[in-house]
């Protein structure tokens, strides 16, 4: 396997940080970028501030905002470059308005997390351990 | 999750490699009701047939005869009562060609089946681990 970039969207600062906190952690090796808002993910993955390579890995809480996340998963599945990517929902949302809709989207995963310091480790273990056999 | 045991089924036309995911199932105590269908053909006529319980995770190989695991993707994809299974492909394929046309058809993960039956057993626990943590 080798390793990939990853893209995180979140609108929270503090959630943003303590995910970083918690890739350093577990030892997670793939490439964490991270934007704060849908728009600005876009450019990262289709338009000014495009990546090179273009992450394959998604990782976004639709439940933080309203249509947002969803609407954005819609224009990937929909772009030719972008619709094969790994989208993982996170969310520690409990209110899960978004979920059916995330997963008619054909996400990899739908994962509850609780976004403190030390608590998200065992969860990114794991997904990392995931990541770490499969090809891309 | 963790409460309840998904249907899962398993799309393979290799009668040895059916029983090494029974062997894996069963040595890291996955007990989830496994089906199994010998390619893509059978697999459909199961799942349209209401033969089976609609499982939540499908395990797909690859090279089979009748219709291979591409084959059966495309046309799972299209029908709106299978379309939002979640995939995982487990082949011996190395081609990029099958791993893009899996990854297009939003697959889960694309696994390479390792070559002896402890790393396979490895692949499995991480499977099981990343089911756990995933709401369906």
């Amino acid at each position: 396997m080798r390793n990939t970039t990853i893209l995180l969207i979140d609108n929270r600062k503090t959630i943003i940080e303590t995910i970083k906190k918690s890739f350093l952690e577990v030892k997670i090796k793939h490439v964490l970028f991270t934007a704060a808002n849908e728009n600005e993910a876009w450019l990262m993955l289709d338009g000014s501030h495009k990546l090179n390579p273009i992450p394959k890995i998604i990782l976004i809480d639709v439940n933080s905002t309203n249509n947002e996340g969803i609407d954005f998963l819609k224009a990937i599945r929909n772009h030719p470059d972008l619709k094969s990517s790994l989208v993982f929902v996170i969310t520690d949302s409990k209110q899960e308005i978004n979920k059916e809709a995330a997963l008619q989207l054909n996400i990899a995963g739908y994962i509850h997390m609780v976004f403190e310091s030390g608590k998200l480790n065992p969860s990114f273990s794991i997904l990392n351990d995931y990541w770490n056999i499969i090809e891309f | 999750m963790n409460q309840k045991l998904v249907n899962i089924l398993l799309v393979e036309d290799d009668e040895v490699d059916v029983m090494n995911v029974k062997r894996a199932f069963s040595k890291n105590n996955i007990m989830n009701p496994l089906f199994v269908a010998g390619n893509g053909i059978e697999a459909l006529e199961m799942l349209e047939s209401k033969i089976i319980p609609l499982p939540k995770i499908i395990i797909l190989d690859i090279n089979m005869p009748k219709m291979n695991g591409i084959e059966f993707l495309k046309i799972m994809r299209e029908n709106e009562k299978l379309k939002n299974i979640s995939v995982f492909v487990m082949t011996t394929s190395n081609e990029d060609s099958d791993k893009i046309n899996a990854y297009n058809l939003n697959v889960a993960g694309y696994i390479l089946k390792p070559l002896s039956f402890e790393k396979f057993l490895t692949s499995v626990a991480t499977l099981k681990n990343f089911w756990q943590l995933c709401e369906m």
